[in-house]
C-alpha cells in the first residue's frame, strides 16, 4: 500500500469512530448518565439532610467515599504510566492505548475529585481546605495529609489534563478535515491553528517530552502522597512505611486493569484490531502481572510483620481483617488480586483477550475492596476495644459509589464519540 | 519566487529536502510542513535546540520556591502548635513544593511552548489550507542574493 | 485604644442592633440573649446561683440551679449539704430535662366522652369539689394517694386530708422498703429506715442493698463510702444473688444463692453473738430462729465458697466499727425478713446500733405503704367504695402487677384525679388532670431525712399553666387565689419555717438552701416478743423454684419515673452499656447452654406470665439467674410477700426461649474485655510492661501561667454516669437518639467504659485526653483542632469541614461528629447553655475541659488581679462527680490536687506507649 494511501486508511479507521452513535452506544450512554444523575441527587439528599444518612458512624468515620477517592486516584496513574513513562522508555506499544490511557486518567480523575467533596461534613466551606488570603488571616495546615492531597490530585489533575491535551493537538489539526459543521470550528479552536512546521515540532517535541519527564515522578508520587492519607495516622493496620510502594503499585495495577477493561470493547466495537494488536494486550498483561506480584508481595509484608511483631494492635487489626467480621471481603479481595493473576504466566491467556476483560473486571472488584477493607477494617477496631464498631453502608453511600461509576462512563464513552480515540500523528510516525 | 513542493511519501521528501539544502538554499527561507513529527528533519535542517527547555527549568525552580516560601512563612505568620510538631516541620512542606515543582515547571513548559510556537496562531485557525498527510517544503521568497 | 479593640467595639455595636434581625441555621427564631435584663438581679451574660433540692427521687440532694437570663441551664449539688456534699446523681442532672421536656402537662384537662379536653382551672376545682360531695352523699370514701411525702407539704395534705373528709391512704413508693422497716418495728419498734453512718464504720457489709444505685439515698452513701476509703482503713464487702453496679464497686463481691441470704446472715449473727461482746447476749427466743450452722453447711445451702463465709465472718468480727445493711432484692423476696431481722440483730449485736444505725435521724420513710396497702386500694376501688381518688405524683398503674387490676379498679371511682407533670400511665387514665409544677418552679421543704431541711424554691415562674405542689393543695382547701403564684403556699411556709427554725434559720435555709437540726441520740431497745412471733412463722429452707429472675432496680430510670426523660435513655446503663429499649441479663454460662447471643430475641415465661426481651450477657451473673430492669417491664408480675406484704421481685421458675429473632437494642461497647491493652493496667497490659526512656525530636511545650490537667481516680469512680449527664447539659450536647445508637453513633463527650475480667468490673471514664501531642491535631486540613498555650486540646467549631480525619487519628476515640442537624423541641432550647456554642451539622466536637468556665474564672480572676485559684472551679463534670473521682486543676501550680494526684505514684496515662502525652492521669483502681 502507498504511503499516503496507509496514512489516510489511519486517519479513516480512527475517526470512523466518531461517526453517529449506534443503539447500543446510545443505551449504554444513557444508563451511564442515568448513574450519573443518580449520584448527583444522592449527594444532593446528603448535603441537605446531612451526613447521618450515609452509613458511617464511630468509629468508621471513612468508608466509601474515602475508598472511592483512593480507588479512582489509583486508576489514574495506569493512564500516566503508559503515556509518561513508556514515552520515556520508547516503548512502541504504547502508542496503541495511551490516548485511551490518558483519558481514562483525567476522567478518573474529575470523578475522584469530587469525593473530598462529598465526604466533607460541611461542603459549603470546602474552600477552607484551600490556602487563600482571608481576613482572618488564617492559612491550611500543610502538616495534614488532606492538604497534600488537594496539591497533589490537583497538581496531577492538570498536568494531565495538558499532557492529554497536547497530545491531542496534532490529533485535531488532522481530524478537522474530516469534519464538518461544528464540530470541525471547535477542532480548528482546538487545534490552536497548528501546522505542523518544522519550528512548532520541535517545540512540541521538547513539550512533550518534559510533560512526561514531569509526569512520571507523579505517577510514584501522587499515589504515595493519598497512601500517606492512611500511614501518617496512627491508626493500627494504617501506619506502616509500605504503603507508598504499596498503593503506587496497586494503583499501577488498578489502573492497567481499567485499561482492559476500557479498551477490549473499544477495539471490538470501533473495529481497531490492526492498531490494538494481541501483542499489544499481552505486553499489558505482563504489567499487570507484575504489579500483582507487588501487590502481593505487600500482603505478605503486612500480615507477616503483623504476626511478627508482637505489637498486639496490629496483630488484632490484621487477625480481624482475615477473620473478623469483614473476612468475606479480605478473602475476595486476596483471590481477586493474588491468586487470579498468577494465571497469566500462561503465554496463551495472556494473549486471549477475552479472558483478560474477565480477569480485569476481577481485579478491579479486588482493588476496590482492598481499599475498603484497608480503611474499614482497621478503623472498626481500633485501639480502645469499648469504640469498635461495625459499618454497614446505606443507599446513599452505596448509590453515589455506584453513580460515580456511571458518572466515569458516562464521560469515557463521550470520549470515544468525540475526540479521536488513538494518537494518530504517533501512529503515522511509527508505520 | 516561493516554491511549494508536495510528497506523498516520506523517503521521497527527506530525498527533495536534501536536495534543497544541497542547492545551497538558506535554512532561513525553507519551511517543512509535516503530518507528524520527523527525526531527519532535523539532522538535514539543524536548529538551536528548543528553548522550551528554559521555561520548564525556572518553573520548577520558582514551584520549589514558591512551595517552600508560600508553606513556611504561611506557618510562621501564625504559629500554632499543632500536636507537638515544630512550626516550621519540613518533611510535610517538601511534598508541597515537590508537587509545586512538578505544577508549575509543567505549565510553565506549556506555556513556553505556546509562546515560541506563536500559538494559537490565528493565520493557522483561519487558514483554509489542508495540507492532509503530505509532506511540504515551502521556500519562501528571499532577498537577492 | 487598639485597633482590635476598636473593632471589637464595632462590631458588638453594629452586631447587637443587627441581632435581633437575624435568623440562624438551627431555625430557633428568638434569640436568647438580652439587652436590657428581664428583670431585676438578672445581668445578661452573667450567671446567678440559687439553691433548690432536687426531686428526682426520694433521696432529696441539694441542689444548685444555675440561672443564665433567667433560667437553668444546669444544676449542681450544694457543697456541704447534707445529703450529698456538692455530688448530683445521673438522675439529678437530667432534672432539667423534665423541667423542659416538651410533653409536659400544660393545664388541667377533664375527660369528655373518652378525650381528655383542657379545661380552665377554676372548673377543675369545682369538679373536685362537686364530686367530693357527691362520694360523700353516696357514701364512698374520698381517697389521697402520694409517694414519698416529706417536710411542710406532708403536713399540708394532712391538714387538706382532714378538713377535707379525705382519708390519707399510706404513700405508694415501689422501692417502699418494707421488710427493713418491718424488722425494724419489729425488733426496735422503729419503724423506718435507719440512716447509715457510712463514715463512721470501717468494714462495711452490704446484702442486696444497692447503695449505688437506688437504696434510698445513693448520692450520700457513694459519697460516704468515698470519703471513708479515701481515709484508709476502709473495706466494704458485698453479698447479691445477681449482679449489680453495686456488687461491682465495692471491693469484694460475693454470689449468694437466690434466697439464702439468710444462712449466712444467721452463721454471722452466731459468730457476732460468739466473738464480739458489745450489744450483749439475745434472747433465745430469737435465736431459735437462727440455727447454728457451720461455714461449711453455710456454703451448701447458700452456694458461697466456706473460706468466704469464714472470711467474711472474721472480717465483720474484727472490725472496730463494722456496719451491714441490708436491702435491695435480698429484702425483697419471700426470704427477704429474716433477711432483715438478721441484719439488725448483727446490727444491734455488733454495736452499731445507735452509732451507726441511727434512727434518731432516720430516713423518713414511716408513711410509705406496702405493696398490700396498693392491693387493698383496688380492692375497695373494685368493690365501688372510692369516691374521688387524688393519684398525687405517683404512677400505680405503671408499676403494679396486673393481678391488681388497679386501671381496671380505676374506672370504678366517683372521679380519679391524676396530679403530676407528665401524662404517664396513671394520669392517662384519670378523669380530671390537674398538672403540677416542677420542683425548680415550686416553693417547698423537703426532708429526706429527720433533722435536715432542705429548700425548694421556684427559680424561674411556672413554663406552663401549672401549679406548685403545695399550691394545689392550698386550692383544694380553697385557702389560696391566684392561679400559678406562688404567694400564698410561700407564706405559709415562712411562717413555718420561722415557728421552726427561728428568724436566723430561716434566713440560713434561703441562702444556702438546706438547715441540718442537731438531734439528740435516740436509744432504741429490743423489743423481743413481737420479734420472735413473726420470726416463728418463718419459711422454712424451701425449694425456689430455678432459675429466678430478678426485677432489679435501674441507676437511670430508679423505679422507671425516668423514662420520659431522653437523655437517661441516651446515657448507657454501667454494665451493660444498653442505652434504648429494655434487655434481659443472662449469665454467661445460661447464654452458652441456650446457644444465645447479645441481642438475640428471647421469650421470658414463668407459670402465669411470659415476655419477650433481647439478651444481653452479664459476665458475673451467676447461673440459674436472670435480672430484668423494673422498668423495662410494665406491670410485672410480682407477688406479695404474706408476712411484710411489701412486693417479692424475684419470680421463679423462669425459662428462656428463643425466638430466633434479633431485637435491635443498642449496646455502646465494642467490647467489654480489656483485650489485654492495659487500658486498666491491672491485670498487667502485655504491651505496657516495658517502660522505655521517651526520646523525642518535638520541641517541648510552653505554658506561661496555666496548664489545665485531670486525674481520674479509678478506685472511686463506680460507673454511676452522673459526669456524663452534667456534661451533657454544660455542653448542649445533643441527644442522638436510638436510630443513631444502632448505627453506632454517640454524641456524649465523656463516657463510661466498664471492663470486665474473670467476672469482675472495672469503670473508665473516657474523655478527650487533650494531649500534648495530639494525632488529631496535625491531621486536621484546616486548623480546626490545635493546641492552645495553656495546654488544651482546642476545637474550633467554625472552622470545622468535617473531614473527619482526626477522630480516625484519636486513639481514644473521644471526637464526636454532628451526623444530623439537632434540634431540641421546644422549650428544650432554653435549656442550652449560652456559654457553649451549639454546633451546626458537619461540625466535629469533643470535650475541652469545659474552656468556657476556664475562660469564666479567668476573667473573674483578671478582674480581681490575680491568679485562678485551685479549687476555685472546675469542669462540669468533675463538679457532679459524688465520688470525687474526678480532679481537674493547673498542672503549673505544685499545690494543686491535679499536680499532687498525677505525682502519687498511683498515676498512669492511658495508652502511654503511642507517644500521645495525654494531660489525662488515671489513678490505679486498687485490688485488696
Amino acid at each position: 500500500m502507498a504511503a499516503a494511501e496507509k496514512y489516510a486508511k489511519v486517519d479513516r479507521d480512527v475517526l470512523a469512530a466518531m461517526k453517529r452513535p449506534g443503539r447500543a452506544y446510545l443505551a449504554g450512554l444513557a444508563f451511564a448518565v442515568l448513574l450519573a444523575v443518580m449520584f448527583h441527587l444522592l449527594w444532593a439528599y446528603q448535603v441537605r439532610s446531612g451526613l447521618g444518612v450515609v452509613g458511617k458512624m464511630h468509629p468508621v468515620m471513612w468508608a466509601l467515599y474515602i475508598t472511592n477517592f483512593v480507588f479512582w486516584v489509583g486508576i489514574a496513574h495506569s493512564g500516566t504510566l503508559i503515556s509518561a513513562v513508556l514515552f520515556l522508555f520508547r516503548a512502541r506499544y504504547r502508542t496503541s492505548f495511551n490516548r485511551a490511557a490518558e483519558a481514562m486518567t483525567v476522567f478518573a480523575l474529575m470523578v475522584a475529585g469530587m469525593f473530598p467533596l462529598i465526604h466533607l461534613g460541611r461542603s459549603w466551606v470546602f474552600y477552607y481546605l484551600l490556602p487563600y488570603p482571608n481576613q482572618r488571616q488564617l492559612w491550611v495546615n500543610f502538616r495534614s495529609p488532606l492538604v497534600w492531597d488537594v496539591f497533589a490530585v490537583g497538581t496531577y489533575f492538570t498536568v494531565s489534563l495538558v499532557f492529554f491535551y497536547v497530545g491531542m493537538i496534532p490529533d485535531f489539526a488532522a481530524a478537522k478535515q474530516h469534519v464538518l459543521g461544528v464540530r470541525k470550528k471547535i477542532y480548528t479552536v482546538l487545534s490552536l491553528g497548528w501546522q505542523g512546521t518544522q519550528k512548532e515540532w520541535r517545540h512540541y517535541n521538547m513539550l512533550y517530552l518534559f510533560l512526561a519527564a514531569f509526569a512520571t515522578p507523579l505517577v510514584a508520587s501522587v499515589h504515595s502522597v493519598v497512601s500517606w492519607d492512611f500511614a501518617m495516622s496512627i491508626v493500627p493496620g494504617w501506619h506502616t512505611t509500605i504503603f507508598a510502594p504499596y498503593f503506587v503499585a496497586g494503583a499501577i495495577f488498578s489502573g492497567t486493569a481499567m485499561v482492559i477493561t476500557l479498551v477490549v470493547p473499544m477495539r471490538k466495537y470501533l473495529s481497531l484490531h490492526e492498531y490494538i494488536t494481541d501483542d499489544h494486550f499481552e505486553s499489558i498483561a505482563k504489567i499487570l502481572l507484575f504489579t500483582s506480584l507487588i501487590v502481593s508481595y505487600a500482603y505478605i509484608v503486612e500480615f507477616g510483620l503483623a504476626w511478627y511483631g508482637e505489637n498486639i494492635f496490629e496483630r488484632e487489626t490484621f487477625r480481624y481483617r482475615l477473620l473478623g467480621d469483614y473476612r468475606y471481603f479480605t478473602w475476595t479481595m486476596l483471590f481477586c488480586n493474588s491468586v487470579v493473576p498468577l494465571t497469566l504466566f500462561a503465554r496463551r491467556l495472556r494473549r486471549n483477550t477475552a479472558y483478560l476483560f474477565a480477569i480485569s473486571i476481577l481485579v478491579n472488584v479486588g482493588m476496590w475492596l482492598e481499599r475498603f477493607v484497608i480503611i474499614v477494617t482497621s478503623l472498626s477496631h481500633d485501639y480502645d476495644p469499648y469504640a469498635w464498631g461495625i459499618y454497614k453502608p446505606t443507599f446513599v453511600c452505596l448509590g453515589v459509589d455506584i453513580g460515580s461509576f456511571g458518572l466515569f462512563f458516562a464521560l469515557y464513552l463521550l470520549f470515544v464519540k468525540n475526540l479521536p480515540v488513538l494518537s494518530i500523528s504517533e501512529i503515522k510516525e511509527h508505520l | 519566487m516561493a516554491d511549494r513542493m508536495v510528497f506523498e511519501d516520506r523517503e521521497q521528501f527527506l530525498e527533495g529536502l536534501r536536495e534543497l539544502v544541497r542547492d545551497g538554499v538558506p535554512r532561513e527561507r525553507i519551511r517543512v510542513i509535516t503530518p507528524f513529527g520527523v527525526p531527519e528533519v532535523e539532522e538535514i535542517l539543524p536548529g538551536t535546540r528548543s528553548r522550551v527547555r528554559f521555561f520548564a527549568l525556572i518553573g520548577a525552580a520558582g514551584g520549589t520556591v514558591t512551595g517552600l516560601a508560600f508553606t513556611i512563612l504561611t506557618a510562621l505568620s501564625w504559629p500554632l502548635v499543632i500536636g507537638g510538631k515544630p512550626i516550621v516541620s519540613l518533611p510535610p512542606f517538601i511534598i508541597i513544593a515537590f508537587a509545586l515543582t512538578i505544577l508549575f515547571g509543567a505549565l510553565a513548559t506549556f506555556a513556553g511552548f505556546l509562546l515560541l510556537s506563536r500559538l494559537p496562531s490565528l493565520q493557522g485557525i483561519r487558514s483554509e489550507e489542508e495540507h492532509g498527510n503530505a509532506f511540504v517544503i515551502l521556500v519562501e521568497d528571499g532577498e537577492r542574493r | 485604644m487598639k485597633r482590635r479593640d476598636f473593632l471589637w467595639l464595632l462590631g458588638v455595636i453594629s452586631g447587637s442592633t443587627v441581632m435581633s434581625a437575624c435568623g440562624s441555621p438551627n431555625r430557633s427564631a428568638k434569640f436568647t440573649s438580652y439587652l436590657l435584663p428581664p428583670e431585676e438581679g438578672v445581668v445578661p451574660g452573667e450567671a446567678s446561683f440559687r439553691p433548690s433540692t432536687c426531686t428526682e427521687c426520694p433521696a432529696g440532694c441539694g441542689v444548685l440551679a444555675r440561672l443564665r437570663e433567667g433560667r437553668p441551664v444546669k444544676l449542681e449539688g450544694i457543697p456541704g449539704h447534707p445529703v450529698n456534699d456538692g455530688g448530683l446523681c445521673v438522675r439529678g442532672q437530667s432534672s432539667l430535662v423534665r423541667l423542659y421536656h416538651p410533653e409536659r402537662l400544660r393545664g388541667p384537662m377533664a375527660r369528655d366522652g373518652g378525650k381528655l379536653r383542657p379545661i380552665p382551672w377554676k372548673e377543675a376545682f369545682s369538679r373536685v369539689e362537686g364530686s367530693l360531695k357527691a362520694s360523700r352523699e353516696k357514701g364512698r370514701k374520698n381517697l389521697f394517694l402520694s409517694g414519698r411525702t416529706t417536710g411542710s407539704l406532708s403536713r399540708i395534705a394532712d391538714a387538706a386530708c382532714e378538713r377535707l373528709g379525705i382519708e390519707r391512704l399510706p404513700e405508694y413508693e415501689v422501692y417502699s422498703h418494707t421488710a427493713v422497716k418491718e424488722a425494724n418495728a419489729l425488733l426496735f419498734g422503729e419503724r423506718d429506715v435507719p440512716h447509715y453512718r457510712i463514715e463512721e464504720t470501717d468494714f462495711l457489709l452490704t446484702v442486696g442493698a444497692d447503695l449505688i444505685e437506688t437504696f434510698v439515698t445513693p448520692v450520700a452513701y457513694t459519697r460516704k463510702i468515698s470519703s471513708a476509703r479515701a481515709g484508709g482503713g476502709f473495706l466494704w464487702y458485698h453479698v447479691e444473688p445477681h449482679m449489680s453496679l453495686t456488687g461491682g464497686n465495692a471491693d469484694r463481691r460475693f454470689t449468694v444463692a437466690p434466697g439464702r441470704e439468710r444462712l449466712l446472715l444467721s452463721f454471722l449473727l452466731r459468730e457476732v453473738m460468739a466473738r464480739k461482746t458489745p450489744g450483749g447476749r439475745l434472747p433465745g427466743e430469737i435465736l431459735s430462729a437462727f440455727p447454728p450452722a457451720t461455714a461449711e453447711s453455710v456454703s451448701r445451702g447458700a452456694g458461697i465458697p466456706p473460706e468466704s463465709v469464714k472470711e467474711i465472718a472474721d472480717r465483720f468480727v474484727a472490725a472496730k466499727r463494722p456496719l451491714l445493711i441490708a436491702g435491695g432484692v435480698s429484702t425483697e423476696q419471700p426470704e427477704g425478713l429474716e433477711v432483715a431481722v438478721a441484719a439488725a440483730l448483727i446490727q444491734y449485736a455488733a454495736g452499731a446500733v445507735p452509732e451507726r444505725v441511727d434512727f434518731a435521724r432516720s430516713e423518713n420513710y414511716r408513711n410509705v405503704g406496702t405493696l398490700r396497702d396498693m392491693e387493698e386500694l383496688s380492692a375497695r376501688m373494685g368493690r365501688g367504695e372510692a369516691g374521688v381518688v387524688f393519684l398525687f405524683r405517683t404512677n400505680p398503674v405503671f408499676s403494679l402487677p396486673p393481678r391488681l387490676a388497679f386501671r381496671e379498679n380505676l374506672k370504678k371511682t366517683e372521679l380519679s384525679v391524676g396530679m403530676g407533670e407528665f401524662l404517664d400511665e396513671t394520669v392517662r387514665e384519670a378523669d380530671l388532670v390537674l398538672p403540677l409544677s416542677h420542683s425548680l418552679e415550686s416553693w417547698g421543704d423537703v426532708e429526706p431525712r429527720r433533722g435536715v431541711v432542705s429548700l425548694l424554691q421556684p427559680v424561674l415562674p411556672p413554663l406552663y399553666d401549672t401549679l406548685s405542689d403545695g399550691d394545689a393543695l392550698l386550692r383544694l382547701l380553697g385557702n389560696s387565689d391566684g392561679k400559678g403564684s406562688a404567694s400564698g403556699y410561700r407564706d405559709l411556709l415562712a411562717a413555718a419555717w420561722e415557728k421552726r427554725l427561728g428568724e436566723a434559720g430561716k434566713a440560713r435555709l434561703l441562702e444556702k438552701g438546706f438547715v441540718e437540726e442537731t438531734l439528740p441520740k435516740r436509744p432504741v431497745s429490743l423489743g423481743v416478743r413481737r420479734a420472735a412471733d413473726a420470726l416463728r412463722s418463718a419459711n422454712r429452707t424451701e425449694e425456689i423454684g430455678k432459675p429466678v429472675l430478678f426485677l432489679a432496680p435501674s441507676i437511670r430510670t430508679f423505679d422507671g419515673r425516668g423514662r420520659d426523660l431522653p437523655l437517661l435513655s441516651e446515657i448507657p446503663d454501667p454494665l451493660t452499656t444498653i442505652t434504648y429499649g429494655p434487655w434481659i441479663s443472662v449469665s454467661e454460662k445460661t447464654a452458652a447452654r441456650a446457644g444465645v447471643r447479645d441481642r438475640d430475641g428471647v421469650t421470658v415465661a414463668s407459670a402465669d406470665w411470659k415476655a419477650v426481651l433481647p439478651v444481653k450477657v452479664q459476665p458475673g451473673l451467676p447461673e440459674g439467674v436472670f435480672v430484668v430492669c423494673r422498668d423495662a417491664l410494665p406491670a410485672p408480675p410480682v407477688r406479695t410477700d404474706r408476712r411484710t406484704g411489701g412486693a417479692v421481685d424475684r419470680i421463679e421458675g423462669v425459662g428462656i426461649t428463643k425466638t430466633g429473632k434479633k431485637v435491635e437494642v443498642p449496646i455502646l461497647s465494642g467490647s467489654f474485655s480489656q483485650q489485654g491493652r492495659g487500658l486498666i493496667p491491672d491485670p498487667v497490659h502485655l504491651d505496657e510492661g516495658r517502660r522505655h526512656q521517651r526520646w523525642t525530636l518535638y520541641p517541648a511545650h510552653e505554658h506561661k501561667e496555666y496548664r489545665w490537667a485531670m486525674a481520674v481516680d479509678l478506685d472511686r469512680c463506680n460507673g454511676c454516669a452522673g459526669c456524663v449527664a452534667a456534661c451533657h447539659v454544660e455542653n448542649n450536647v445533643p441527644v442522638a437518639g436510638k436510630a443513631d445508637h444502632l448505627k453506632g453513633r454517640e454524641m456524649s463527650w465523656l463516657r463510661i467504659e466498664p471492663f470486665y475480667e474473670k467476672g469482675e468490673v472495672e469503670f473508665l471514664p473516657m474523655l478527650c485526653q487533650q494531649c500534648d501531642n495530639a494525632p488529631c491535631e496535625s491531621v486536621c486540613p484546616v486548623f480546626a483542632a490545635y493546641h492552645n498555650p495553656e495546654g488544651l486540646n482546642v476545637q474550633v467549631y467554625n472552622r470545622c469541614v468535617g473531614t473527619r480525619y482526626c477522630s480516625n487519628n484519636c486513639p481514644y476515640k473521644v471526637r464526636r461528629f454532628n451526623w444530623w442537624q439537632h434540634r431540641w423541641p421546644e422549650p428544650m432550647e432554653r435549656m442550652r447553655n449560652p456559654d457553649v456554642q451549639v454546633r451546626e451539622v458537619g461540625m466535629m466536637e469533643k470535650c475541652t475541659f469545659c474552656i468556657q468556665r476556664i475562660r469564666a474564672a479567668k476573667d473573674k480572676a483578671k478582674d480581681e488581679g490575680r491568679k485562678v485559684r485551685d479549687g476555685e472551679f472546675t469542669t462540669a463534670c468533675a463538679q457532679s462527680c459524688p465520688t470525687g473521682a474526678l480532679t481537674f486543676g493547673n498542672m503549673l501550680d505544685k499545690e494543686s490536687g491535679v499536680y499532687r494526684l498525677a505525682h502519687s505514684g498511683r498515676a498512669y496515662r492511658v495508652f502511654e506507649s503511642l507517644g500521645t502525652e495525654p494531660s489525662v492521669h488515671y489513678l490505679r483502681g486498687r485490688k485488696p
